[in-house]
């Protein structure tokens, strides 16, 4: 019996020891929860913070529209044909009369086309799916295409089960 | 561990300790309180997103070469976030001497303690970008100056807020205003193009929940524009003929006045100049320009009796039909009797002899009476409802009216209505529909769909409109012979409407007025319809265009022949500069090359 006490205490640990592993697990598993919360929160922030740039940016983007069709506007009462016509006798022209035009041929002239602002319907094509093989297929597909169905097989693989009488 | 030390360790983890378990208790009993889930649900809504409304800009109106008729700007809308507000005096300061906005009336919004109904006051909209610009700086210039400042009533323009948003501009402001009518605030389009394709201008609004979470962005709806139009309006042309009309109204004395431009090859409306105008970009105006009986477009809203032009279509009728030819004779004897009414001549005079060149040369009602007679009531009203007369044209513009054909069977026809039909009165027609009826002769029989939208761009594409033949009242020849009859009674009149160097084709008309005693009026309705270059190729040219002219009640003389004449030799003088349209001369000898 003593013979057991003895090989029990050889080989238990020390009290301090067994403290000193308990602390290190307990801050094991502090340092790991700190390490998931911190992953957690740098993702979500970040998550957080793409999202806020992108409804900043959807604002923008109304602003911008809303820009753009002022531009238009302005730039409509710039080139308006009463401000063109004042704009032009200031630089001292003035519409000619009718005795006063001169007509020439020209060859290849074509007449001015009222304004394409967008272009026509047409067929509609619609483009293919741009996802390479490599996503989509199995290793069989693989196989097949590579090696089998390749002008210059690896290994031709048919010859291996083909049956020669 | 020392045990008689061990109560201190266990009083630091039991002080370390009790704050989370207080937090996981307070959770728990929020979690597990359903009045307190409520409230904080109630909280959190709040707070989650909002319902935004975008509202798709609306859709551009351009003239045929893409110059724009129809735009949109930007203005705002100026508002106070009640919860903001920390000195309503500034706000309402503010406001009165920048916008002019009423002192107290924006005092008592600003001053409105924030509730669940009241959150947001609107004190003004349509506000202009530079007045914005001013409340800007002003508000900046407020936060400069008191940056810091512990006084609770210190300046401050903190709850006023300016909201962007869009309205109608219209950069050529009264040029084409009767044909592109106007937008209300409540975007809404009224007269003209803008009411006639409101729907399609206008787009669709969304409303969509957007959160306020970051995390939870979502994709903008796609809210597509509305439609943008071009139109077959050419903006040059249409300025010309409304300076021309604002001119000829004012020599002639006249009420006022419509000119029609169209290509009678295709039915497209070049130019629809007629009064009044007003500036679009105030269309506020309308109510002090417009009373109750004044058309927004006298071209297609306004039916008149057209008088002598009309005779164009009786000739045409007769000829078709082979009731007379060119060189049938009629003996004017300055008089005819037709269902017990006597007709007479423009100048009660009898003018003899006259070939049907000549009956239309000296516009003689007797000899057109005579000529619907012999047509025949049978040929002639199915002829007229061909040409288009007493129904609506079609035409894509909003407000247009029927005018009126009296048909036999009709309680109000009598036998003499198809002696006065015959030079045009008893019987009224809006211009736009005499210059589409008259375009059949004009175009070799066929008449033409009069339209203004050329072509539509919606999503990215732009369509364009089919030019539909929608009748073929008329031969081709018989279009050939009148041409050549009409070109020909210009020319042997030496009419004011002859333009040097281009043969046109063309009839004045003069109308009496009917009152509801009868045609007691001394005044009378002038007009001119004429078509041109009319030559040998006319029915291959690519060039041409027909004009319509009415003025209503000039004073300076009564007939069509001194003032309406005149203002076609003048409109076609712009209009073969504008349309590069060489003279005859020029236009053979380059085609022989």
């Amino acid at each position: 019996m003593e013979r057991v006490q003895n090989l029990t205490n050889a080989y238990s640990q020390a009290p301090w020891r067994k403290q000193l592993q308990f602390l290190g697990l307990f801050l094991l598993v502090v340092v790991f929860i700190g390490l998931v919360a911190g992953v957690y929160l740098s993702v979500t922030a970040r998550a957080a913070k793409v999202g806020r740039d992108i409804q900043s940016m959807q604002s923008d983007l109304e602003q911008y529209a809303q820009s753009n069709v002022n531009l238009q506007s302005q730039l409509g009462f710039l080139i308006s044909a009463s401000e063109m016509e004042k704009r032009a006798r200031n630089m001292g022209f003035k519409p000619i009369d009718m005795d006063q035009a001169i007509y020439i041929a020209v060859p290849n002239y074509t007449d001015r086309r009222p304004a394409i602002l967008a272009p026509a319907p047409g067929r509609v094509v619609v483009s293919a799916p741009a996802l390479p093989a490599e996503y989509s297929e199995t290793l069989f597909d693989w196989l097949d295409r590579a090696v089998l169905q390749s002008p210059f097989p690896l290994i031709n693989l048919k010859s291996l089960f083909e049956v020669k009488p | 561990m020392n045990t008689e030390h061990a109560w201190r360790y266990i009083l630091v983890g039991a002080a370390i300790s009790i704050l989370p378990i207080l937090i996981v208790f307070r959770l728990i009993s929020v979690q597990t309180n359903p009045q307190e889930v409520s409230t904080f649900n109630d909280q959190s809504k709040l707070y989650e997103g909002e319902y935004h409304t975008f509202y798709p800009a609306r859709g551009q109106i351009y003239d045929r070469w893409g110059n724009l008729l129809a735009g949109n700007k930007t203005v705002y809308q100026i508002g106070i976030e009640l919860q903001e507000v920390r000195n309503p005096q500034t706000i309402a300061l503010t406001l009165n001497v920048v916008l002019g906005l009423d002192y107290t009336k924006v005092l008592g919004a600003a001053s409105m303690s924030p509730s669940k109904d009241a959150v947001f006051a609107v004190v003004a909209d349509f506000v202009p970008p530079d007045k914005v610009e001013q409340l800007n700086q002003l508000a900046q210039q407020i936060v400069d100056t008191y940056k810091g400042s512990q006084d609770k009533n210190a300046p401050s323009l903190s709850g006023l807020k300016t909201v962007p948003h869009l309205m109608r501009s219209y950069p050529e402001k009264d040029v084409a205003s009767n044909i592109l009518g106007f937008v209300s605030r409540d975007n809404k389009g009224y007269f003209g193009v803008e009411e006639k394709y409101n729907e399609l201008l206008a787009g669709k609004p969304k409303t969509v929940w957007m959160p306020l979470d970051p995390n939870r962005v979502s994709e903008l709806p796609n809210v597509p524009d509305g439609a943008s139009l071009v139109l077959t309006l050419d903006r040059v042309i249409q300025a010309e003929m409304e300076k021309i009309l604002d001119k000829a109204i004012q020599s002639s004395g006249s009420k006022s006045g419509t000119i029609v431009v169209m290509d009678p090859k295709t039915g497209e409306i070049l130019a629809l100049a007629t009064t009044p105008r007003i500036d679009l970009n105030d269309f506020s105006s309308y109510f002090d320009t417009f009373n109750s009986n004044t058309p927004f477009d006298r071209g297609v809203s306004q039916a008149y009796e057209p008088g002598s032009v009309y005779k164009v279509l009786t000739m045409a009728t007769a000829l078709d039909t082979g009731a007379v030819k060119p060189q049938t004779t009629f003996l004017d004897k300055g008089v005819f009797e037709i269902g017990g009414t006597l007709i007479y001549n423009w100048n009660g005079g009898a003018w003899g002899p006259q070939d049907m060149t000549g009956c239309l040369e000296h516009s003689l009602n007797v000899c057109l009476a005579w000529i619907a007679t012999q047509t025949g009531a049978k040929n002639f009203y199915p002829y007229m409802q061909n040409f288009g007369i007493g129904h609506l044209s079609g035409v894509d513009l909003a407000g247009e009216v029927p005018g009126r054909l009296k048909i036999p069977g009709d309680a109000d026809w009598y036998d003499a209505d198809l002696g006065t039909n015959a030079f045009g009165q008893g019987v009224s027609a809006t211009p736009l529909q005499m210059a589409a009826a008259i375009s059949a002769v004009a175009n070799n029989g066929k008449m033409m769909a009069p339209h203004i939208v050329r072509s539509m761009i919606n999503k990215g594409y732009q369509y364009d409109m089919d030019q539909r033949v929608i009748a073929m009242p008329i031969k081709p020849e018989t279009a050939r012979t009148l041409t050549e009859m009409l070109a020909n009674s210009l020319e042997k009149e030496s009419s004011d409407a002859l333009v040097p160097g281009y043969r046109v084709a063309g009839k004045t008309g003069t109308a009496e007025i009917p009152t509801p005693m009868g045609y007691t009026s001394n005044m009378t309705n002038v007009s001119f319809v004429g078509w041109g270059p009319v030559d040998d190729e006319s029915c291959c040219s690519n060039l041409g265009f027909l004009v319509y002219i009415w003025l209503e009640k000039p004073t300076t003389s009564i007939w069509g022949s001194e003032v309406a004449s005149p203002v076609f030799s003048q409109v076609v003088q712009r209009l073969v500069v504008l349309m590069n349209i060489p003279p005859d001369d020029v236009r053979h000898q380059l085609r022989g090359q």
